[in-house]
């Protein structure tokens, strides 16, 4: 390890580390605007000039390696004169707008001016003047401003994977922008605005809306997808105004997808601003007072029997501490077993198992993911489920990893290396179970993916939303283990089984036990309650009576919802939530909760790390914290709820779940991932299912409205993920054609007795005999022809 | 005197095999390859022979750099002749490529490279054509391909055409080119050595320098360093343009006189020896050299670069008392400033600003603060760029300024030139 001197201090680093890299551990501040820790070395700002004896010119420090013996000054004459020459350069053709850029305040330019830069210019000549660029809703370009230090074009190329940003022309006439007059298309745009050093590209919807100072800010933790990404939430004056990304090596390092970035301005749409009740003269929701609202609450849950009352909850946008509650309150205050998150789920047969927090969620830790060698997605689309775990995955294959892609359709990837296998629907316990055959057999001629399989020393295999939901989930998931377990890749060495439940807190909702089979901590129960299926059809015949809802709206979220509709107009619905929904509108009773980013909360994210999440802004007036609404209610029963502080809840938790003990734990500090092996029990493979005959629907969330706060957002709903627009059916153009359906044309879906009219586009990824749409699109409801028990429906076309 | 590179060129036909095989080619081919790698490297190294492309970087130790690693190795010959001023190496493609090949796969042999490349500049369009046609020729005669003259030996030659950007004549703006990319040179270390052409070690030298290393084998390292003088061993040739009467390309032994060779050689300069006003020595880059300093510099490396020059790629620009200085420099920035590839901040940004004062300047528009303005910004330039274009563009106006500061003085105070 060769050492050097960096202003009189001693440090050893690794060979081929750069003196800016020694200088940054050594924490000697060296100015820059070209280097990135995150991306390549470009070299070309030449600010981070320092001074090494014994070479006659100053070296730029980003680019040059050390080696034993060197002695560096930072801050001699020689580097100042060289710095200031380059600020000099860097602001000539700066236009010096600061007071009118959105970047004044917190510009390295502008900080860096003050510094080095002359007071006065000596340029008298006409500044250059660029053209701007229309780079879609999320950026706003200055270009005039640009100092060409590349950071954008680098991290379109290597991060996101999306080569959009370019630099043309040459010398001073050097352009950087896209290449093509189009906005770009990477879910990961909005980085380019924190990126940029200067006020060149600009967070759009941020423009003119507060200057960096104003700001107040508080560090929150992304809900949007269960990755669970650092951020940074500005706000000003009770209103959140941005969001900006925080450093967490393990897990964002230093990004945040769009969604994360852009999703805050869905907060404050349809939300539920007072208690209400429905009236028994005009049957309409009044609105009413905290205690009166209550009562009503606890004598409606009284009038029935406990096993007659059901609480369903929704994952994404429930802190741990609202679901721990709940669970409490229904089990312990209410006395019902019934109670389930996973309204998206069709096969329940794995609670009969007893699986452990390792089959629940990733074992792989996101900083060990780039090291995988063999990659096996399996109905998972990474890039638009968990875009900060797919920028690993594109990491590995950038180091030489191969991919595979088991799906009932093209991928939309980034991935370097990637073999796509399209499944039909139906056919993937199948296809995994021959390929565990190709595995077994020791002669013949076999698949690249089981080569590769064969040969992988730390393969990673990731289940994704497709897989987790699919109807033979379970038989999917122990395919998966058994896979793993084939190549000796479940040890303590290296687990790669990783099932991405990619909902926001959704391994909250599984550790604190809001699920039928088990209390908080994976203790299992002797009597399991009905699951989430079970709930509705339960309360669509009348065993059913009082339905519990915490923030999620069954009508728009299950599996099959038309029967959830019913379920709702048959029961009793008393709502808690912050969003007004269809089913709030249908509820005896409604509560108005807070939603993330108004209260701490605890979110434990897809590697099972739990972390808190500061509260940032104030909701609205009259809500209250959810916990605190069943505490509340508790009140009027006659075990009430025992805790009267967020820390007593949380002390609570942790005692049920050691991984909640957060002592400290705050957001610098990261608490252990996965340490248990999963459970095989078993392969159930002696009838192995197959896919049905006809045209198969196949209804996927939708990237950037998956959560209430995300669906309600207008800065997303301009975000198309470069395919067709939201709520339509995609078709292979083939099968259109057969059907004589053009692109754009309303057609009729048909299934059984039940029908959607939606808008059919042609999308060349979708393979024949397959349609897919966009669940829980209130314009044309497709789960309407879904039923938990049919599998994959069945479906014809007419057009209109 | 003593030719080596133009020895053959007035030969007809001599750009072909035929002609080139009759007065001895591929000789040195045969010896080379009854010697190791290693021997012929040392053989370049006793020559003395400094690249002439510019730098004037000794070629021998260039070539010891290679690492013995199982890497596979490039050899790569800067033709892309941008310099202004400079056509030496036009007369070495058009008339003796056969030269040039020769002493590529000495070369290529000696680092163990079995790809090589000649990167022409675009504007060469028939000089590509002949090279190709001769490497064709090579091909079919066994000199090139996988049993190079029946010894074994692989070595594979291309040709490649550039896009007409002078930054690719820097080693690393042409690897990047000859890659695909866009032609921007690369940071340093890593040097092309170790890291250059696909990621693998790689040897650039200029055509002149490969087309010296034939004779050298034949004839032996020390009989090469018996030409010229000390470190600057060997012959040169000198594109001589401008207020000649007789411009053109001659080679000559390195330390000859510059007067020797602009009176003799070039026939003078145009109204006679007193009517010289300065000479660029070597290509656009260099700073002008004063009268008083011609009548005594000799042209070596270490002469002009003591008399505060450069020998550069030999590019003998003459300028009589016609002469304006300062609208020839305002020209040499422009296209310096046209040129430079915008990557790195002092030059993207300081080669525009020069060029717009000295074009104020030139103009009757510049004001006598100007003038030191010119030389604080050139120096900002000097020695914080990724590559040396930067450099190259500050040298000619501080040099300028240093030897015809009067001309600048009266530019601005007059807003006209100070001849006619």
């Amino acid at each position: 390890m060769p050492t050097l001197i960096i202003d009189g201090k001693e440090i050893s680093v690794q060979p081929g580390a750069t003196i800016m890299e020694a200088a940054r551990l050594l924490g000697v501040y060296i100015p820059h605007f070209c280097y990135h820790p995150q991306l390549s070395i470009a070299g070309n700002c030449r600010m981070c000039l320092v001074e090494v004896e014994k070479m006659p010119r100053p070296v730029v420090s980003c680019a040059m390696p050390v080696s034993e013996g060197m002695v560096v000054k930072t801050d001699s004459d020689m580097v100042r004169k060289g710095r200031q020459a380059v600020m000099e350069f860097l602001l000539i053709n700066h236009p010096l707008d600061c007071p009118v850029c959105d970047q004044g305040g917190e510009c390295t330019l502008q900080d860096l001016a003050m510094k080095y830069g002359p007071d006065r210019s000596r340029y008298h000549e006409h500044k250059r003047h660029e053209r701007d660029y229309d780079l879609g809703p999320l950026l706003e370009t200055e270009m005039n401003r640009c100092i060409h230090c590349t950071r954008c074009i680098r991290f379109t190329d290597e991060v996101a994977g999306a080569p959009e940003m370019g630099a043309v022309y040459r010398g001073d006439h050097m352009q950087v922008g896209p290449y093509t007059s189009r906005p770009l298309t990477s879910e990961l745009t909005g980085n380019l605005a924190e990126l940029c050093p200067v006020g060149a590209l600009n967070n759009k919807p941020f423009h003119f809306q507060a200057r960096g100072w104003e700001l107040k800010n508080s560090d929150g933790i992304c809900a949007h997808c269960a990755v669970g990404c650092h951020q940074r939430v500005d706000h000003l004056n009770n209103e959140v105004k941005r969001v900006m990304s925080r450093r967490c090596p393990e897990i964002n390092q230093t990004w945040l997808c769009d969604k994360g970035r852009f999703a805050y301005d869905g907060l404050t749409r349809e939300r539920l601003q007072q208690p209400m009740v429905r009236s028994e003269e005009s049957n309409q929701l009044v609105p009413a007072s905290w205690a009166v609202a209550l009562d009503r609450a606890a004598d409606l849950l009284k009038r029935f029997k406990p096993e007659e009352v059901a609480g369903l909850a929704s994952e994404s946008g429930q802190g741990a501490e609202e679901l721990y509650a709940f669970q409490e309150f229904l089990r312990h205050v209410v006395g019902t077993p019934h109670l389930d998150h996973r309204l998206r789920q069709r096969d329940f047969s794995a609670d009969e198992v007893p699986l452990t927090r390792a089959d629940l969620s990733m074992n792989t830790p996101l900083s060990q993911l780039g090291k995988a060698d063999v990659i096996l997605l399996i109905g998972f689309e990474p890039r638009y489920e968990t875009p900060l775990l797919n920028l690993r995955l594109r990491q590995a294959t950038l180091a030489g990893a191969r991919a595979f892609a088991v799906h009932p359709r093209q991928l939309q990837h980034n991935l370097a290396n990637l073999t796509q296998l399209v499944v039909r629907p139906g056919d993937e316990v199948a296809f995994l179970d021959g390929l565990l055959q190709e595995l077994g057999s020791s002669d013949g001629h076999r698949s690249a993916l089981a080569e590769a399989w064969q040969k992988a020393k730390q393969p990673v295999l990731l289940l994704g939303n497709y897989a987790i939901h699919h109807p033979q989930a379970e038989a999917i998931r122990r395919c998966a283990v058994a896979l793993l377990e084939r190549v000796g890749a479940l040890s303590t060495q290296w687990n790669g089984f990783n099932r991405v439940a990619g909902r926001g807190n959704a391994a909250a909702a599984q550790d604190l036990g809001v699920v039928p089979h088990r209390d908080p901590g994976y203790r299992r129960l002797e009597r399991h309650g009905r699951n989430a299926q079970q709930i509705l059809q339960g309360a669509a015949n009348g065993e059913i009576r009082l339905l519990l809802l915490l923030g999620c709206d069954p009508s728009i979220e299950a599996v099959d919802t038309s029967l959830a509709r019913t379920a709702l107009a048959k029961s009793v619905v008393i709502y808690i939530g912050a969003q007004q929904t269809p089913a709030a509108e249908m509820a005896a009773v409604v509560l108005p909760g807070l939603a993330n980013g108004e209260r701490p909360a605890t979110l434990t994210n897809l590697e099972g790390r739990a972390q808190r999440s500061d509260m940032a802004v104030m909701g609205p007036v009259q809500a209250k914290e959810d916990w605190r609404i069943l505490r509340s209610l508790s009140d009027r029963f006659a075990k009430p709820l025992p805790y009267n502080t967020r820390e007593a809840l949380q002390a609570r938790m942790a005692a049920a779940d050691h991984r909640y003990a957060l002592d400290g734990l705050e957001a610098g500090e990261l608490s252990a991932a996965c340490d248990h092996k999963p459970v095989t029990a078993g392969l159930p493979l002696a009838t192995v299912a197959t896919s049905k005959d006809g045209l198969l629907l196949v209804v996927e969330p939708p990237f950037f409205q998956d959560d209430a706060i995300a669906r309600r957002s207008t800065i997303l709903a301009q975000l198309t993920l470069g395919r067709s627009a939201l709520g339509t059916l995609r078709i292979n153009p083939e099968d259109a054609g057969k059907a004589n359906i053009g692109d754009g044309q309303r057609v009729r879906m048909i299934c059984g007795e039940r029908n959607v009219e939606c808008i059919a586009s042609l999308d060349a990824n979708v393979p024949a005999q397959v349609v897919f749409g966009d669940m829980g699109q209130r314009a044309a409801l497709l789960q309407d022809l879904c039923d938990w028990d049919g599998g994959f429906p069945q479906v014809s076309l007419v057009g209109l | 005197m003593t030719k080596i590179v133009y020895k053959h060129i007035h030969l007809e036909n001599s750009h072909t095999l035929a002609v080139y095989k009759s007065a001895g080619g591929y000789q040195a081919l045969e010896k080379a390859l009854t010697l190791s790698g290693d021997d012929i490297i040392d053989e370049v190294k006793r020559s003395g022979i400094r690249g002439r492309g510019g730098a004037g970087f000794p070629a021998g130790l260039k070539w010891s750099f290679i690492p013995k690693d199982d890497r596979a190795k490039y050899l790569v010959c800067n033709a892309d002749e941008g310099e202004p001023g400079t056509c030496k190496d036009r007369d070495i493609l058009r008339y003796v490529p056969h030269q040039l090949i020769e002493g590529m796969i000495i070369a290529g042999y000696a680092v163990r490279a079995e790809r090589g490349y000649i990167y022409i500049r675009g504007e060469f369009y028939r000089e590509a054509e002949r090279v190709q046609a001769a490497i064709d020729e090579a091909y079919a005669a066994g000199y090139l391909g996988d049993n190079v003259m029946g010894r074994g030996v692989r070595f594979d030659l291309a040709v490649h055409r550039g896009g007409g950007a002078y930054v690719c004549g820097e080693e690393t703006g042409l690897i990047e080119s000859l890659e695909g990319k866009k032609g921007q040179p690369r940071l340093k270390p890593p040097f092309p050595a170790n890291i250059g052409l696909y990621g693998g070690p790689t040897v650039i030298n200029n055509v002149e320098t490969l087309t010296s290393v034939p004779d050298i084998i034949l004839n032996g390292g020390a009989w090469y360093s018996s030409l010229g003088v000390d470190k600057s061993t060997g012959t040169k040739v000198f594109a001589v343009s401008g207020h000649v009467n007789k411009p053109g390309n001659y080679e000559v032994e390195l330390g000859i006189p510059l007067k020797v060779l602009l009176e003799e050689y070039a026939g003078g300069i145009r109204g006679g020896w007193d009517n010289l006003k300065g000479v660029i020595p070597g290509g656009a880059s260099s700073p002008v050299l004063t009268k008083t300093v011609c009548e005594t510099v000799t042209m070596d490396y270490d002469a002009i670069s003591k008399a505060g020059s450069m020998l550069g790629s030999g590019a003998v620009i003459v300028l009589d008392r016609s002469v304006c200085i300062v609208r020839a420099i305002a020209r040499l920035s422009r296209f310096y400033r046209h040129e430079s590839c915008g990557q790195c901040s002092p030059c993207r940004e300081g080669t525009g600003w020069l060029s717009q004062i000295m074009q104020r300047i030139e103009q009757g528009k510049g004001v006598r603060e100007d003038i030191d303005l010119l030389l604080s910004v050139a120096g900002n330039i000097q020695g914080k760029t990724i590559c040396a274009l930067g450099d190259a563009a500050a040298m000619p106006v501080v040099g300028a300024i240093r030897a015809f500061r009067e001309e600048f003085e009266y530019h601005v105070e007059h807003g006209r030139c100070m001849v006619a």
